[in-house]
């Protein structure tokens, strides 16, 4: 059977497709960073708990702000999800059909997974002898989440396994054929735990600029996350370059060109990134790891294109333009941004000095 | 048909989004109606100066966040992944045309949550009106994403003029918003009561628990008085197809309709009574309840909307099979199996045909449709259709069914579907072999030499079908025929005998031996039947007659004949349920309980129930009958035009395997009466000869009803006016039973036919029809000598081949009319010269039999 034959005729846009790559990135990046903390933080508080290690602190500090990371991970996610699916919907709708049964589930393993952030949060101190179980469950089933993921992300882009649908209807086909699979789920896995030990590292160094010093004592443990993590990473991504096809890995054309370029790109700035990062010089290894991101995205979305390229190409979508909803789109999102920044600047401590010292839960 | 589906069995039919988006919508409401809730009852607090307030509400605030946020948000996401699961082609649609109308929705997100937490995590720690704002925010933001999904979801149902304009703006201000805006704020508002009942109950203290319930009662109670006049907005706001299939069409949104208008007064009063009883321990249970009841009411309105749709999932774009609209007559022209992309078996032969049929009901009916589960089950749906009724429906779908889509097909997937949805699905729905043992009878002995009186005896009607009540539990209200006979005095000029003789008759049944008299009108004896002879146990569509005529008690002639009756009524390929008899014939109790439960569906009547206490139904009580003066009730169709008009939306009146009158009536050659054994059966005829189809034949009893000013008439008529052979204005009207084909129409002047249609000429008066017309000398009904209506002789009956010739055999020993090849003699002893009975009566009998 040719796959070609499988693949859905797409919907028109209303503008071009150009306007929701851009989207699709930016939306995608916010996504990644908030999602690789929440991840990130789940495996630390985990092997923390079980592993017993003394760093009491760390794990209420993650029980407090996992609820947010989990929110934002969700709110941020809804927007390249659609944006991809404008893009891609032809795509993924169908391997999601195919692996409907672990895509679907997600939903509830998420309810799970947030129900149980909150419980660690709200319960932490009562339930103290649960912890490494609580935590295990919840990074285990986070980490569920993210191979169903990883698996559509898969299977959208290889039109070839499809056929194997017609002798398992029933939703539950995951995409092993593939060889990138798994280095592709193992790398955003330790670039997840990485950005968490990061994150800390960037709490940490913010609570050392106001003058605490225990905060300043943390700082190391929590690069040592991060730097460990990157280099076991430069490992899983030597495996999982290893696994694209020829034609993606040597310069063939502009896009593969491009495609190397951003990867090299990325390695740089991630070496750099774990140089500062062994140094626990927090900040420098942040901007460069945020640029190791950035190229890594770019990376990701060209590596798509050229997978794709032999079915389909987003120039290919047909446009029946309509600009007043993207106007106004834009016109709500910046006044969303700015009622958000107005908000933050509402509770502010500078803006709220008399009740601000009262407030442990928002200060820990 | 782009992508592939989803095969869930038991958990399709919609069960999965039931679940998730009821439970979601219900959530979503919450955290609308119940973020208005958290600032007023803030601003109550302090504008009361009541820590004690403040401090319910924010731990109501914790329970709302917990519940709206977590699992509110999620079940949301759910529902994406969901419809995109089960629908993906209509969810690309709505993201396609709403990309930026969801990302704002998306933006709007984003507030709530930034808003929310700092709402909560705010609470006693920030300036009251600073802290105020926030909640405001929060509202605002969470309306707006009412605001926004409730543009789309009403699109799915109204799309208004973006069919036309493809715009934006068209599709999210569609008809229906407003109203539908203005219903969704008020349910959730009253929703936001309902929470508030929830936890204003844990309170301890009395007298704040009744302050904060009381407070909880105005938000249930002002909400859902603007909630119905809402309703009413909504309802009236609806285009009338949508209005139709929901209060009109769709029996299936019954239920869900009272629920939602028998619920609003049981959550007034239930509101109320929060208010009123005052006890903790009945106040929760009642809060409960009481939650319960609002998430039942929301659930109806859900299910009447989305049912409001059929059979489409974008109305009039997209069908609920995620077939455009625009691509229908292509993919009925082409093939399903041809278009689609997720086919494996696009090359049908013998060997996959059951395979593709399988891939036909997976592209077709599982997009709605269980296997087993508890929602929309095909399984027993499909059991109640033999093969031919499946094809009948699927053909009709979308017309006769307006809540189906039309079959996305052609002719030949057609029958594969059918066959596979009836023999492989649910196995074991087909009818048992029909095994025909020839019975030979002998007629009544006749010398010519010696006998002087002789007998011309049939029925008024040659084959009557009967519903056996007595088992089945229906009185279909076929009357049993009557017996006629004309005795007549053999002679060169032959007397009619009258009442100078006595007349008797004897039917032999299995059960018993019905007798009685005949009384003479005129030339003719008659008997009307009191009640429908019962047939045989070894089946045979027939009973036998004697009859004998007695003068001064002596017999002096007798002769015999066979009563036709069939039980092989069709309605089991639809209706389901096994044949009474031998696996072939007779209406069964099962197959009239599903009769029943269809009428009482359609008609909003209670026969079921009367059935189920053992009653007999009897259809003539309510629709008039004329073959039996049966008045009937005013405003109703008679039981002709009803049983015609209906059923002929659902006959496919292009099956080339069947014949639609078969479909119901016992002439299919394979079945257990057997075909037409009249004369014109043998010829090749069919009923639609005379009759015209099922379509013209209802046209015309419809007609005469539509001009009669019965309603159902012209609603029935509309359904087959394209279906006729000819426009419905060229369709005479007609009377049933008195306004028939008449013979002559063919047999102009008595001559052999130059048409073979009879069709839309009818007989004026009762007196005009072939049972009750007489020789032109005004003596001998036709009947006498050339047998009853559909058993004209010769007659071929695959039961028995004397059976329905018995006289001419007795008389004549050939099958042909009374008197045929000349044979005046077997009345009037020599050959006669003048064609006094009419004309061409003296000719050789045309239609020879071997």
């Amino acid at each position: 059977m040719n796959p070609a034959s499988l693949i859905p005729s797409p919907d028109p846009l209303q503008v071009p497709w150009g306007w929701f790559q851009i989207l699709l990135s930016i939306t995608f990046l916010l996504h990644l960073l908030v999602m690789n903390i929440m991840l990130g933080w789940s495996i630390i508080a985990c092997t923390n708990h079980v592993f017993k290690l003394s760093r009491a602190g760390e794990n209420r500090l993650i029980s407090k702000k996992l609820p947010f990371t989990i929110a934002f991970t969700i709110n941020f996610g809804v927007a390249p999800l659609l944006f991809l699916q404008v893009l891609y919907g032809h795509f993924m709708y169908t391997s999601s059909v195919l692996m409907a049964g672990f895509w679907l589930s997600i939903v509830l393993l998420l309810i799970f997974t947030y129900y149980g952030a909150y419980i660690y949060n709200l319960q932490f101190a009562s339930l103290s002898s649960l912890h490494a179980p609580l935590t295990t469950f919840i990074a285990a089933l986070f980490l569920v989440i993210a191979f169903f993921f990883t698996n559509n992300t898969s299977l959208m882009v290889t039109p070839e396994t499809w056929p194997r649908y017609f002798d398992h209807p029933d939703g539950l086909l995951l995409n092993f054929g593939d060889p990138t699979l798994i280095p592709r789920y193992l790398h955003s896995v330790l670039a997840s735990v990485a950005i968490g030990g990061l994150a800390l590292g960037l709490y940490y160094d913010w609570k050392k600029r106001g003058g605490d010093a225990a905060a300043a004592t943390r700082i190391p443990s929590a690069m040592n996350w991060f730097s460990y993590a990157t280099i076991l990473n430069f490992g899983i991504g030597t495996w999982y370059f290893s696994g694209l096809p020829p034609s993606i890995r040597t310069v063939t054309g502009t896009a593969s060109a491009f495609t190397l370029f951003f990867l090299i790109a990325g390695i740089g700035a991630a070496i750099l990134s774990v140089i500062y990062g062994l140094q626990h010089r927090v900040r420098r290894a942040s901007v460069a790891v945020l640029g190791a991101i950035i190229c890594m995205v770019a990376v990701r979305e060209l590596v798509r294109r050229q997978t794709l390229a032999p079915w389909f190409s987003t120039s290919d979508l047909q446009v029946v333009p309509q600009y007043s909803p993207l106007l106004l789109f834009l016109l709500v999102f910046v006044a969303g941004l700015a009622l958000i920044w107005y908000m933050i600047k509402l509770v502010l401590p500078a803006n709220n000095p008399a009740k601000n010292s009262a407030d442990p839960e928002v200060q820990s | 048909m782009n992508y592939p589906i989803w095969q869930l069995d038991a958990f399709g039919g919609g069960l999965l989004i039931a679940i998730i988006a009821i439970v979601h919508v219900y959530v979503s409401h919450f955290a609308v109606g119940g973020g208005l809730f958290l600032v007023l009852t803030e601003m109550k607090g302090l504008r009361e100066g009541s820590a004690e307030i403040l401090a319910y509400t924010r731990k109501h605030t914790k329970f709302f966040l917990l519940l709206t946020m977590v699992f509110g948000g999620l079940t949301g996401v759910g529902i994406w992944f969901t419809i995109a699961l089960l629908s993906p082609a209509a969810t690309s649609s709505l993201i396609h045309i709403f990309v930026f109308g969801w990302a704002m929705e998306w933006v709007f997100f984003l507030a709530e949550i930034v808003s929310l937490l700092l709402y909560y995590y705010t609470f006693d720690r920030l300036d009251p009106k600073k802290h105020l704002i926030l909640g405001w925010i929060y509202f605002i933001s969470a309306w707006m994403s009412l605001f926004l999904i409730n543009g789309i979801i009403d699109f799915m149902l109204t799309p208004g003029d973006w069919l036309t304009d493809n715009n934006f703006w068209s599709g999210f201000f569609n008809p229906t918003f407003w109203p539908a805006l203005f219903f969704r704020t008020f349910m959730a508002l009253m929703i936001a009561g309902l929470f508030g009942f929830l936890t204003s109950v844990n309170i301890k203290k009395n007298v704040l628990r009744h302050n904060m319930v009381r407070y909880c009662g105005m938000w249930l109670l002002a909400p859902l008085i603007l909630l119905l006049g809402s309703a009413l907005w909504y309802k009236a706001a609806l285009p009338t197809a949508q209005q139709e299939m929901i209060f009109l069409v769709a029996p299936e949104m019954k239920p869900f309709l009272s629920l939602f208008i028998w619920l609003s007064p049981l959550i007034f009063a239930g509101g109320l009574g929060m208010a009123v009883l005052r006890p903790q321990n009945v106040q929760r249970p009642l809060a409960w309840l009481l939650l319960l009841l609002g998430f039942v009411q929301l659930g109806c309105f859900e299910f009447i909307r989305e049912g409001g749709r059929r059979p489409y999932i974008i109305h009039d774009y997209m069908y609920s099979t995620s077939i455009f609209k625009a691509d229908m007559a292509e993919t009925q022209k082409s093939g399903l199996l041809a278009s689609a992309r997720w086919i494996k078996n696009r090359t049908i032969t013998p060997e996959n045909r059951m395979d593709a049929g399988k891939e036909l009901l997976t592209l077709l009916c599982l997009p709605c449709h269980s296997l087993g589960g508890p929602l929309n089950n095909i399984i027993p749906i499909a059991r109640q259709y033999s093969p031919a009724g499946m094809r009948s429906y699927l053909a009709t779908m979308g017309n006769a069914s307006p809540y189906m889509p039309p079959f996305a097909g052609n002719r030949a997937e057609l029958e594969i579907l059918a066959d596979y949805l009836t023999t492989q699905l649910v196995p074991g729905t087909g009818d048992s072999p029909v095994r025909i043992t020839q019975e030979i009878l002998a007629p009544a002995a006749f010398n010519e030499e010696t006998v002087e009186t002789l007998i011309l005896a049939g029925t008024d009607m040659g084959m009557v079908l009967s519903s056996e009540p007595e088992y089945s539990g229906i009185d279909f209200s076929f009357a049993p025929p009557t017996l006629r006979a004309q005795i007549i005095e053999r002679g060169e000029a032959p007397a009619i005998l009258g009442k100078e003789i006595q007349v008797s008759y004897r039917i032999e049944t299995d059960k018993e031996a019905l007798t009685g008299t005949m009384t003479a009108t005129g030339s003719t004896f008659e008997a009307a039947l009191p009640k429908m002879p019962a047939v045989s146990k070894d089946f045979r569509p027939y009973v036998m007659a004697e009859i004998s005529a007695s003068k001064n008690g002596k017999i002096i002639a007798a002769t015999k004949l066979k009563i036709g009756i069939s039980t092989t009524l069709g309605c089991r390929n639809c209706h389901g349920g096994p044949w009474r008899q031998e696996g072939n014939t007779g209406l069964s109790r099962e197959t009239a309980a599903n009769i029943l439960t269809a009428h009482d569906k359609r008609s909003k009547t209670t026969l079921s129930s009367a059935f189920a206490n053992g009653s007999i139904i009897t259809c003539r009580d309510c629709h008039a009958d004329s073959s039996r003066d049966a008045k009937g009730l005013p405003e109703r169709l008679n039981l002709s035009a009803a049983m015609h008009g209906f059923h002929a939306a659902f006959i496919d009146h292009k099956d080339p395997n069947t014949n639609s009158c078969d479909f119901c009536h016992g002439g299919n050659p394979h079945g257990a009466t057997g075909k037409l054994e009249d004369l014109h059966g043998s010829l090749g005829l069919e009923c639609a000869n005379c009759h015209g189809t099922l379509a013209d034949h209802a046209i015309s009893l419809l007609k005469e009803e539509q001009q009669a000013r019965i309603p159902a008439g012209g609603k029935l008529l509309g359904l087959i006016a394209n279906k006729g052979s000819l426009p419905v204005n060229a369709i005479k009207g007609r009377s049933p039973w008195v306004m028939e084909p008449d013979c002559l129409s063919c047999h102009k002047d008595f001559q052999p036919p130059e048409t073979d249609t009879a069709f839309n000429s009818w007989t004026k008066d009762r007196q005009g029809l072939f049972a009750h017309r007489h020789s032109m000398d005004g003596v001998l009904l036709c009947t006498s000598c050339h047998g009853a209506p559909h058993s004209l002789y010769p007659t071929d009956n695959p039961h028995s081949k004397q059976a329905g010739n018995l006289q001419p055999l007795q008389y004549q020993k050939n099958p042909y009319p009374i008197g045929a090849d000349r044979g005046c003699a077997v009345c009037h002893t020599v050959e006669m010269e003048d064609e006094v009975h009419h004309p061409g009566s003296l000719g050789t009998f045309r239609n020879r039999v071997e």
